[in-house]
């Protein structure tokens, strides 16, 4: 086995899996970046006091979570030029998972949200705070902090998400396999060096939940 | 101070609040008791409008609370409120939870408001204290830290909820003697309690409520040793029986 496995090709095209792994890093970092401020904005409406905002925020969770992801970037590629809006392919796929992630986020958030005792929402309102600040320095602050687990499992899931990516033809790391594998005939070498370098992003990202829940010892608290 | 003329309110077909009139003055400290369900806290919860009233005239500090189109920030700004369940911040420490208000509501620098949570959680008996997170704290203290949150703000009123009714007996005392202490210094207080020794020690009048009404007003001596009514004997009684 080990002699069939042609470690020359796979140096012969690290320059490619480089740049192609710093670009599933970089597409990753910015679609969790934009669904952690959608999921916060969305969630905001789901529990907000106006029955149109949170029924939109509802239909937006709901459908989003029950297609899949394949089909709305294919939505994405394919319906934004028809109604003539045209963005790079790199921008169509960020939004897709950006959108994508933000619905399940929105979900987790609520459920920190949902585990906070209303009696401190009170003490804010009775002590001049705003919505704003409540949200910014009693809510949002436990509700990140308690669900810091869930939250980075779906950082994990909008990694190797973001596989899908290639489909539209975005250099990333599963585009490299696939280029590979076309090329070479060496599906084996292609693959196994793609699934190495996921394996890499999700000891990065294990490391920094483990990193931040020491940080986060008020957790002791619940 | 705070004023109630005619003051009404339902929750849906249950009137919780039934032609409340009521004067606090200034410096005054007035305990408020009565059967459970009676409506005490929503009468002091209207004070700040955490529960707004639908009929009546409710005036705190010259401001028209029951005005719907008041801004509410500066009037709840300027009262502190102390709850049963103490309500503190669980992610910050007892200092963290004392200079929050002062920093987002008031705009305090920085050092000022450390001083002021230092100073006050002094003052509350914590000063070993300051660091620790609510989950570190005694019921006892917690509900102190929460006097103290109250107090950063420099408040004109003080309203406590049941400040001592989740505690346990060992640490009502160190409780109710920072609220002796306040009352002397000349706070206006309005307190929910049936702790009768508190009442007598520092209250100027006791408010008896039943059925969402104010049955009795009476300075607290004459109240607790001779109430006027047959309603406030029965609830007297009651109390006293355990
Ligand atoms: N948010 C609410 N919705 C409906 N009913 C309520 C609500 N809050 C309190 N009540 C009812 O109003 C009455 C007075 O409550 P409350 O002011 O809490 O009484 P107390 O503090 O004297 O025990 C009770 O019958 C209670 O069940
Ligand atoms: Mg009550």
């Amino acid at each position: 086995m080990l002699e069939a496995f042609n470690f020359r090709v796979i140096l012969e095209y690290m320059p490619l899996y480089g740049k192609c792994f710093l670009a599933t890093l970089w597409l990753s970092a910015l679609s969790l970046f934009g669904a952690i401020l959608v999921g916060i904005i969305a969630c905001a409406m789901r529990l907000s006091q106006s029955r149109f905002l949170s029924r939109a925020a509802g239909v937006y969770i709901e459908s989003i979570r029950s297609t899949p992801l394949l089909a709305q970037l294919y939505f994405f590629y394919f319906g934004l030029p028809t109604l003539g809006i045209m963005l790079p392919e790199w921008v169509t796929g960020v939004l897709a998972l950006t959108l994508n992630s933000g619905a399940y986020y929105a979900e987790i958030i609520r459920s920190g949200i949902q585990a906070i005792h209303f009696g401190q929402i009170e003490a804010g309102i009775a002590s001049g705070l705003s919505y704003f600040q409540r949200m910014r320095h009693i809510i949002l602050p436990q509700a990140l902090g308690m669900t810091i687990r869930p939250m980075l499992g779906q950082a994990i899931v909008l990694v190797k998400d973001s596989s899908l990516l290639s489909l539209i033809s975005i250099m990333e790391l599963t585009r490299a396999g696939q280029l590979l594998t076309s090329e070479r005939f060496m599906p084996t070498e292609g693959f196994l060096t793609t699934a190495a370098f996921y394996l890499i992003i999700y000891y990065m990202l294990k490391a920094f939940s483990n990193w931040s829940e020491k940080r986060l010892i008020f957790q002791e608290a619940y | 101070m705070i004023s109630f003329k005619n003051v009404n309110k339902w929750y849906g077909d249950l009137h919780v609040l039934n032609d409340i009139d009521l004067e606090i003055a200034p410096g005054e400290v007035v305990v408020v008791c009565g059967p459970s369900g009676s409506g005490k806290s929503t009468l002091i919860r209207c004070i700040n409008r955490l529960e707004p009233i639908q009929k009546g005239e409710l005036v705190v500090d010259n401001m028209a609370v029951h005005d719907k189109k008041i801004n509410m920030t500066k009037i709840r700004a300027d009262i502190g409120f102390v709850f049963q369940s103490f309500n503190l911040y669980p992610h910050m420490t007892a200092l963290q939870n004392t200079t929050i208000a002062p920093l987002k509501v008031r705009k305090m620098k920085n050092e000022e408001a450390e001083k002021l949570g230092r100073e006050v959680l002094t003052r509350v008996g914590l000063e070993d204290r300051i660091d620790h997170y609510p989950a570190q704290l005694s019921g006892g203290q917690q509900q102190r830290v929460a006097i103290a949150r109250g107090l950063c703000m420099r408040p004109k009123i003080m309203l406590f909820d049941e400040p001592t009714s989740a505690l346990d007996p060992e640490m009502i005392g160190e409780v109710l003697d920072v609220m002796k202490t306040l009352a002397r210094e000349g706070m206006t207080m309005m307190v929910v309690t049936h702790e009768m020794g508190f009442a007598r020690e520092v209250a100027n009048r006791v408010v008896f409520m039943d059925e969402g009404k104010i049955v009795e007003v009476a300075p607290p001596n004459d109240f607790f040793t001779n109430p006027q009514t047959e309603r406030g004997k029965y609830f007297l009684s009651s109390i006293l029986s355990h």
